[in-house]
């Protein structure tokens, strides 16, 4: 009975993960094309701005990322990914923060700033009126970031899938050896 | 920052790591070293395996077992740059044809965090037949499973 609610088991994680390849795949079709229409973008751009003013002797000194990843644990050490713009910030408050009389005189105390100052967009390390057609590609890339998330935690859901797979063929084995 | 999420991290060619830092992942400041690597016709590859094994933070343990594969200068430079600590990135995108050169760190790389992402390049289209993920997916099943 056991075997049998362990064959039940098998049956079901192993068209999960033929499942969750399937979406892999499909995924992984999307992110080449979202790549290659990202090349196809900068090459456009580099023959509108110039051959040497799309590249790495653009990119800035200092760089903060507008992009993050927010891994979240689904379940036993199951890692998820999900790509957040790092730019957002709580709306700062403005008006007094206490319940006081302003003064007219006096030095003023001005509260400093807690938002930190916003990335800067990456297309100003190329100028400022910049080609429609590198927006485009970083659009493409900017796609590409959201789908590189999902196909990461789609590995990792294939790849824990893979060890609970031998972790219940191990068990199945013990349990009917002749069967092995 | 605190609850800042974690890095994605990029190894490829020029307009691969200019396309990806144009969304917005590029970090680069005076005290951290850059989350990317730009590939080109001089890049080593000791210098790639260093600088994936920097962003995938593979355990010392691991690295010690085979001083023989990196050449002795080099190992003050992996020390500087404290691959033990770069626990901040998240997902590491490498064109497969860089993969290719450093398969064998590539498959030694077992954790879940970072996830290892293989993308095409312009020159070398994806093959899913040497994505390292698919491998280990390939050889889920044997005849013996399946009976």
């Amino acid at each position: 009975m056991a075997a049998l609610d362990l064959r039940a088991e098998l049956d079901a994680l192993l068209l999960q993960l033929l499942g969750d390849l399937e979406e892999l795949e499909g995924k992984r079709a999307v992110l080449n094309a979202r790549v290659e229409e990202g090349w196809l973008s900068l090459a456009k751009a580099r023959y509108a701005m110039g051959t040497k003013s799309v590249g790495p002797l653009q990119y800035a000194s200092h760089m903060e990322p507008q992009v993050c990843l927010q891994a979240s644990e689904a379940q036993e050490g199951l890692q998820k990914f999900k790509v957040v713009r790092s730019g957002v910030h709580a709306p700062e408050e403005v008006g007094p923060r206490e319940a006081a009389l302003r003064r007219r005189k006096g030095p003023t105390k001005t509260p400093e700033p807690q938002s930190s100052e916003a990335p800067r967009d990456p297309l100003n390390w190329f100028g400022i009126l910049v080609p429609h057609s590198l927006r485009q590609a970083q659009a493409s890339f900017w796609d590409g970031l959201q789908l590189a998330a999902d196909i990461a935690s789609l590995q990792n859901r294939i790849d824990w899938g893979r060890s609970q797979l031998r972790g219940l063929q191990e068990k199945l084995k013990q349990l009917e050896p002749g069967a092995a | 920052m605190a609850g800042r999420g974690k890095l994605i991290a990029v190894i490829g060619d020029e307009d691969t790591v200019t396309g990806f830092l144009l969304g917005g992942i590029g970090e680069l400041n005076k005290n951290r070293h850059p989350n990317f690597l730009v590939v080109e016709k001089d890049t080593t590859i000791n210098e790639i395996e260093d600088t994936f094994r920097s962003l995938g933070s593979i355990p010392g343990s691991v690295a010690e077992a085979n001083p023989s594969q990196h050449d002795p200068p080099l190992w003050d430079e992996i020390d500087s740059w404290q691959f033990l600590n770069r626990d901040d990135i998240g997902i590491i995108l490498i064109n497969q044809y860089i993969a290719e050169m450093v398969r064998h760190a590539l498959d030694a790389h077992q954790h879940s965090i970072p996830a290892v992402l293989e993308i095409p390049s312009k020159e070398h289209p994806y093959d899913a037949a040497k994505d390292s993920i698919l491998r280990r997916a390939r050889g889920m099943f044997t005849a013996e499973d399946l009976r």
